[in-house]
């Protein structure tokens, strides 16, 4: 049935941390005209191709797991608009892939991070009982505990892995935890996001 | 090429990490002649830059030559990349710009020029052009400036004169060539480069000053070399090189849009515009090729905003043709279509509401002189009848802000000039209030009036005037101010002390280099910005090496003086400015090319689809 929700998933890597939320809605929309997507549009006084987008993405934060849905007006497979949407943008914002959404953005619970520490750490703040976060609100500074919010926190091979609260109230940022483990020098990736019953997000 | 951690400490790292859709990669071995193509200037403002589009494209159709981009960076990266030694590098291969063969500024505003030094320093590339030795890359300007880069030509190997996309494929071409058959020495590149067309080598040309400052000669060091240089223009602008693709910034920039270059050149000769001369003589492209070009720009870039641009676009003969043409498709596909310095008495009702239906924006209008009198001596062409009548359809097509532009400062300007603007942007309010026409329920008019400063500038009828002294600039602009009581009325003025230095460089010889250095050394840099342009420093640096900035900005010149840009050819004759100089004196209005040609001497310089008689 037109017009049909159509879900794409997407990475945004290397350089692409580099980029805010709003270039990511930019450059999504010139690739979706450029790519000749029957994309459906907001209707008003400045209609635009509507995009909604899964999760907030920090500056500098990596990511294999961006979710944009859109609607679509014509027919067009999702094989077709994989292939028409990655030959739009470039391999660090490749289209994994392009389905018909079966999960709500609402739903999402957790996101599983991969860090790459290039300098010292020290993990052992994480494991107190309180993990005081300070965030700048519009209001003013405001310290939050976020100890409950940590699903885990683990060490392999050189590398850290984090499973971190991730819906909208209890959002958590990776980047945040490792400013208190004192790491300077780090990468990050989002590797998958789940839902609040840790199923796989689609 | 930067790292992440340097990245993470600075303002909009987008803009120093490449990697965009449309970016062209090569493999350095089938590649014969590297360019950095830099511009003086933020990636933001730089990648809008439609000349920067062109020649990219065109240095990157050859396959032996591959072209990059380059842009100043911002002060916090300039910091963090001299605290860690990291030299200047092109976006696409992130080599350093000291690897290249050639690195090419473009020069479109005089304030650029501290930018200049501030990369080459970046780069580790010796400032001064007598100073670079076999291993370093070719240094070369270009744009608008470069008619006149006589302030900067210590600092260049070569400018480029006239239009590029030809010119610097033949460039690369004797660079290969002679480093193919061993003749290349830096020395003998730019010998043989001097006697190509369209190239300025300014170190071969001996300069000698008068007494007063002013020039006794130029000399050619060599016999073989032209004694003046002649601009380069592309013939036929259907058949000229298109880049079909645009590199995609993903941060945003000035102009995130399709700019579809309708023509080149002007055929209104208002006396105090540069680029109206420079670009001379007229050359159109067809409605047909148009709209054929932004379909294919549309297709590879994916902006839902077309910019028709032009010096003076509704006198593009074929513009309702075009439009059809482009809103037969456009429309469908939600592109608004925009048309700078529109003159909407030339354009009918129907078509002005179909380019408005999509995205709508005011009415612009540059009368720019606030009396019938002084638009005469200017050769502004449009009365007052002629704004009242693209204010009522604008107004009827519900639009109610009215921008105007002006200028103070000009040849023969009196008190009641000044008077005139003001008066003026009244008249466009009332306006508003007697038309019965108007659309029901719309606004009132909200009149924006922005006021800048006249600047003489080489090769116009004018570049002999004084500009005012500043101090008058100032009294003219309070006094602007005082007769503007109505609250509808919106006054903007650009800063005199800009305008000033503006001045000073548009009709600089090479003694100021002298000054840009000093500025260099002490820092300046980024002048077109506000938060950075120092009007005091500047002066000091002036003083302090022995330069009277008045002796450039505020001095007629004679007319039989030998002007610092008499060497460059730009086909329009030195006899006719003088001719054009005497009619604004006279008050007598110059017929624009479509109605009469006034021989302006552009002709000889050839090109099609133009108004020009064949030379
Ligand atoms: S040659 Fe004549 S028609 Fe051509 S630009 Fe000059 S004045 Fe205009």
């Amino acid at each position: 049935m037109l017009p049909q929700s159509v879900r794409i998933k997407f990475q945004k890597i290397n350089v692409l941390k580099f980029i805010s939320h709003l270039d990511l809605c930019r450059t999504m929309k010139t690739a979706l005209l450029r790519a000749g997507i029957p994309v459906w549009y907001t209707e008003g006084f400045n209609p635009h191709p509507k995009m909604v987008f899964s999760l907030p993405l920090s500056i500098g934060t990596e990511s294999e797991c961006e979710y944009m849905d859109i609607k679509i007006t014509e027919e067009m497979s999702f094989d077709e608009i994989k292939q028409r949407l990655s030959d739009a943008l470039t391999a660090d914002m490749a289209i994994l892939d392009v389905y018909a959404p079966e999960m709500k953005f609402q739903e999402i619970g957790y996101a599983t991070y991969e860090i790459t520490p290039y300098a010292s750490y020290d993990l052992s703040p994480l494991s107190k009982d309180e993990v005081n976060i300070t965030k700048r609100t519009k209001k003013g500074e405001a310290t939050v505990n976020v100890k409950d919010r940590i699903v885990s926190v683990s060490e392999n091979e050189g590398k850290i892995y984090m499973i971190l609260s991730a819906d909208t109230e209890r959002f958590v940022n990776p980047e945040h935890l490792l400013a208190l483990c004192k790491s300077e020098d780090h990468r990050i990736v989002r590797k998958e996001v789940y839902t609040r019953n840790m199923k796989i997000f689609r | 090429m930067i790292s992440d951690k340097i990245l993470k400490r600075v303002s909009k790292p987008g803009r120093y990490i490449g990697g965009e859709y449309g970016q062209i990669l090569k493999d350095k071995n089938d590649i014969k002649c590297r360019w950095a193509f830099c511009f003086p200037d933020t990636y933001e403002i730089g990648m809008s830059n439609l000349g920067m589009r062109i020649l990219y494209g065109s240095l990157n159709s050859q396959p032996d030559i591959w072209c990059e981009r380059c842009y100043t960076p911002w002060e916090d990266m300039q910091k963090e990349m001299k605290e860690n030694n990291v030299p200047l590098w092109a976006l696409e291969s992130g080599d350093p710009l000291c690897n290249f063969d050639i690195v090419a500024f473009t020069l479109q505003y005089e304030l650029c020029y501290t930018n200049v030094l501030t990369m080459l320093d970046l780069a580790g590339i010796p400032l001064m052009a007598d100073e670079r030795d076999e291993n370093c890359p070719i240094i070369i300007g270009g744009g608008p400036c470069a008619y006149n880069a006589e302030p900067v030509a210590d600092f260049f190997d070569i400018f480029s004169i006239g239009e590029g996309e030809e010119a610097l494929c033949e460039l690369s071409r004797l660079y290969i060539n002679m480093k193919d058959n061993g003749s290349y020495s830096r020395k003998s590149f730019l010998h043989e480069a001097a006697k190509l067309e369209g190239f300025y080598v300014p170190s071969l040309y001996g300069v000698s000053y008068n007494g007063d400052g002013t020039i006794k000669e130029y000399k050619p060091l060599y016999d073989d070399i032209p004694t003046r240089i002649k601009k380069r223009i592309v013939k036929d602008m259907d058949k000229a090189y298109f880049p079909e693709k645009v590199v995609m910034p993903y941060i945003e920039t000035v102009h995130d849009r399709i700019m579809l270059e309708v023509c080149r050149g002007c055929y209104r000769g208002c006396r105090f515009c540069q680029a109206g001369n420079l670009f001379r003589p007229v050359r159109r492209k067809s409605a047909n090729t148009l709209n054929e070009q932004a379909k294919t720009l549309f297709k590879n870039c994916g902006y839902d905003e077309i910019s028709l641009t032009s010096l003076s676009i509704s006198d593009y003969p074929y513009l309702e043709t075009l439009c059809d043409e482009l809103l037969c498709w456009t429309e469908d596909k939600k592109i608004g279509l925009s048309l700078p310095s529109l003159r909407i008495d030339s354009f009918s009702k129907e078509l002005m509401e179909r380019i408005s239906s999509v995205r709508s924006s005011g009415l612009t209008f540059a009368p720019e002189a606030g009396t019938q009198r002084l638009r005469n001596v200017i050769n502004k062409g449009v009365c007052e009848e002629d704004l009242m009548n693209a204010a009522k359809i604008a107004y009827n097509g519900g639009k109610s802000s009215v921008k105007l532009y002006f200028m103070m400062g000009l040849p023969t300007e009196q008190l009641e000039d000044l008077e005139g603007i003001a008066q003026m942007a009244e008249h466009v309010i009332d306006a508003y209030y007697q038309n019965p026409d108007r659309k029901k329920g719309s606004r009132p008019p909200q009149v924006t009036i922005s006021v800048a400063s006249f600047i003489p500038k080489p090769f116009t009828p004018f570049q002999w005037e004084a500009q005012d002294k500043l101090q008058v600039l100032l009294d003219k602009q309070k006094y602007l101010g005082s007769k503007i009581t109505n609250r509808k009325i919106k006054y903007n003025w650009h800063e005199a002390k800009v305008s000033h230095l503006e001045a000073v460089f548009a009709r600089g010889n090479r003694r100021l280099s002298k000054a840009i250095l000093e500025a260099h050394k002490r820092g300046l840099m980024f002048d077109s910005w506000d938060e950075y342009f120092n009007y005091e420093k500047w002066m000091q640096i002036f003083a302090d090496c022995g330069i009277d900035p008045e002796f450039y900005a505020n001095r007629e010149y004679a007319e039989d003086e030998i002007l610092p840009w008499d060497i460059i050819d730009i086909g329009v004759t030195k006899e006719f400015l003088l001719r054009e100089k005497k009619a604004a004196y006279a008050e007598r209005v110059t017929p624009n090319c479509v109605e009469k040609c006034s021989g302006c001497g552009a002709n000889k310089l050839g090109g099609e689809n133009s108004c020009c008689p064949k030379a």
